[in-house]
């Protein structure tokens, strides 16, 4: 199976790797170079000729791309009921950007599609590394300080739990990453029961795996 | 190292004043007062050189330069007087008795102000002007080879960095010209039998990259760094490792090294450069200009910028104007669709 990955940057794209390898339980190939964008609303930009891209001039089978939420509304369970879409969340904005783009592609490369793998991290990647190391780190926490009015965290201060700094340099910022989520390379369980960011993305992928197997 | 600078009837800036960060972006379009700043701390390390003058004889009608300092050097202003834009002379220190001004001067007379030119760089250098990077880059080889023996710790990172970000190469080697000079040689990853670029055929983006890391890796260095155009040659993915090269001076902690930081002032016209700092607003500030003013604004100043950042980019905010800091345009007159007089069916003037 044949991945292309949407990222900020190459830390992220190395963990993000790492992650949907764990939950395709299968050996991967990937677009190169990878794909980039510069932060939201670039991602967003930028996504529908990424798809027609890899759509027409590759042979790539499914597109990850993960976004931060930063202080957007959390995706929730009722955005998912059919016809809803909130405007302000990221999930349902990236799902709309890949249902229209998707939409009028005519078969290519012997697939009818490119499909899609969406995750939002609330409120950042980082949120995602401090997974079962930092228990006051989730998206419920996350979603239960925002409606207060009282984020328990700010994404700076995820950055100086995870990196030891919330300026770290590319290597830093790779080495934890990859440190972080190699923890959650055998189970994705606790990362997807902690954030529901990531559980969408990864309920995305295991439809490629039955679209394979179809 | 400076806490501020206040200008006075100095070029463009006629009354602005600056708090500086460890590390500082500046941006705005040419001729707002980015090169004025540097300028102002050049004249600052030129003037320290000289014995400190009289506080009476700075004439306050004139150009007038002030600058603060952080700790340990907080108790010192130095005042730059000047006898017109352009020629600053005297330097006044206050107190005039500043035990720790002989301190801060050697601190001063080390700064480092770099425009790169990469033909110059291209250039062999000479092995003995290797201690310091010059303004220009042009003695690059000899700085890196001597950073190479003389701290060779630090050129490992260096070479590590340098194959990181350029991994067509696979170290950063030297070689003797005839003429006694030393030049850079870089081993290609794929050509295992030895293969070389040689400096004159290195790419600008390469040449600079090498100069941005040996100012970075310098094994002792200065208290302040200034860098003009910090992204040109780079290609924009590679933005991000050129600021955590600069942030590895000001912020020597965060990479793990036990070294007094240095501070930065950096200049780019990139709005992919200015996209990097969107978590540190207080590290980016906007020179302006109206008319023939120019000011300064720091980011961080304006209470609006996380609102704005939920709309798009730093950068592209930066680029639509709303933050100032770009060029001026030409007034367009707009067409009213009326017919002036005399010119029937609006046709111009005189036309028959």
């Amino acid at each position: 199976m044949k991945v292309a990955i949407l990222s900020e940057s190459p830390a992220d794209e190395a963990a993000l790797r790492i992650l949907v390898r764990a939950v395709l339980g299968t050996p991967l190939e990937y677009v190169t170079p990878g794909l980039r964008a510069r932060g939201w609303p670039s991602v967003a930009q930028i996504l529908p000729a990424v798809i027609r891209h890899l759509h027409f001039s590759t042979k790539a089978d499914g597109l990850v791309v993960v976004v931060d939420s930063d202080d957007t509304p959390v995706h929730t369970a009722a955005h998912d009921a059919p016809g809803y879409f909130h405007p302000q969340c990221r999930m349902c904005q990236l799902r709309a950007v890949f249902r229209q783009s998707v939409r009028r592609l005519p078969p290519a490369a012997g697939r009818h599609r490119v499909l899609r793998g969406v995750g939002v991290a609330v409120p950042a990647i980082e949120a995602w590394y401090l997974c079962g190391r930092d228990p006051t780190v989730s998206e419920e926490a996350w979603s239960a300080g925002l409606s207060e009015s009282r984020p328990p965290y700010t994404r700076r201060e995820l950055k100086e739990r995870i990196y030891g700094t919330d300026r770290p340099n590319l290597a830093l910022q790779t080495s934890h990453a990859l440190k972080a989520v190699r923890a959650h390379s055998r189970d994705t369980r606790r990362i997807e029961y902690d954030f529901p960011g990531f559980a969408a993305l990864a309920a995305d992928l295991r439809t490629w795996a039955a679209t394979a197997d179809g | 190292m400076i806490a501020s600078v206040a200008f006075h009837n100095f070029k463009a800036l006629r009354s602005a004043r600056l708090e500086l960060a460890p590390f500082n972006l500046v941006i705005g379009p040419s001729g707002s007062g980015k090169t004025s700043l540097i300028e102002a701390v050049l004249r600052l390390q030129a003037l320290s050189r000289r014995p400190a003058g009289d506080p009476a004889a700075i004439k306050t009608d004139r150009a007038m330069l002030e600058f603060r300092f952080r700790p340990p050097f907080d108790a010192i202003g130095v005042r730059i007087g000047c006898a017109s834009d352009y020629t600053c002379d005297l330097l006044v220190v206050s107190p005039p008795d500043a035990p720790d001004w002989p301190r801060l001067k050697d601190a001063i007379g080390g700064l480092q102000a770099f425009a790169l030119d990469h033909r110059s760089m291209a250039q062999p250098s000479r092995p003995e002007s290797g201690e310091k990077l010059l303004p220009n880059g042009s003695n690059i080889a000899a700085v890196l080879a001597s950073i190479a023996e003389r701290a060779p710790a630090a050129f490992g990172e260096l070479r590590d960095a340098f194959v990181r970000m350029l991994p067509e190469f696979r170290d950063i080697d030297f070689a003797r010209v005839p003429e006694g000079g030393v030049t850079i040689e870089l081993p290609l990853r794929e050509h295992q039998d030895g293969e070389r670029v040689g400096a004159q055929d290195l790419a600008q983006g390469t040449l600079f990259t090498l100069a941005m890391l040996a100012i970075a890796y310098d094994p002792d260095p200065p208290a302040l760094v200034c860098v003009e155009e910090i992204d040109r040659g780079i290609h924009p993915r590679m933005l991000r490792e050129i600021r955590d090269l600069f942030y590895r001076l000001s912020y020597p902690e965060t990479c793990g090294a036990r070294r007094r930081p240095t501070q930065v002032i950096a200049t780019t016209h990139s709005p992919l450069m200015v996209d990097l700092f969107k978590d540190h607003p207080e590290e980016v500030v906007i020179t302006q200009k109206h008319g023939s003013i120019a000011h300064f604004q720091k980011l961080a100043d304006r209470p609006d910028v996380p609102e704005l950042l939920r709309e798009g980019s730093l950068g592209d905010i930066w680029m639509s104007g709303i933050l100032g800091g770009v060029p001026e345009e030409a007034a367009f007159e707009e067409e009213t669709g009326e017919d002036g007089p005399g010119t029937p069916g609006g046709e111009a003037p005189g036309r028959e």
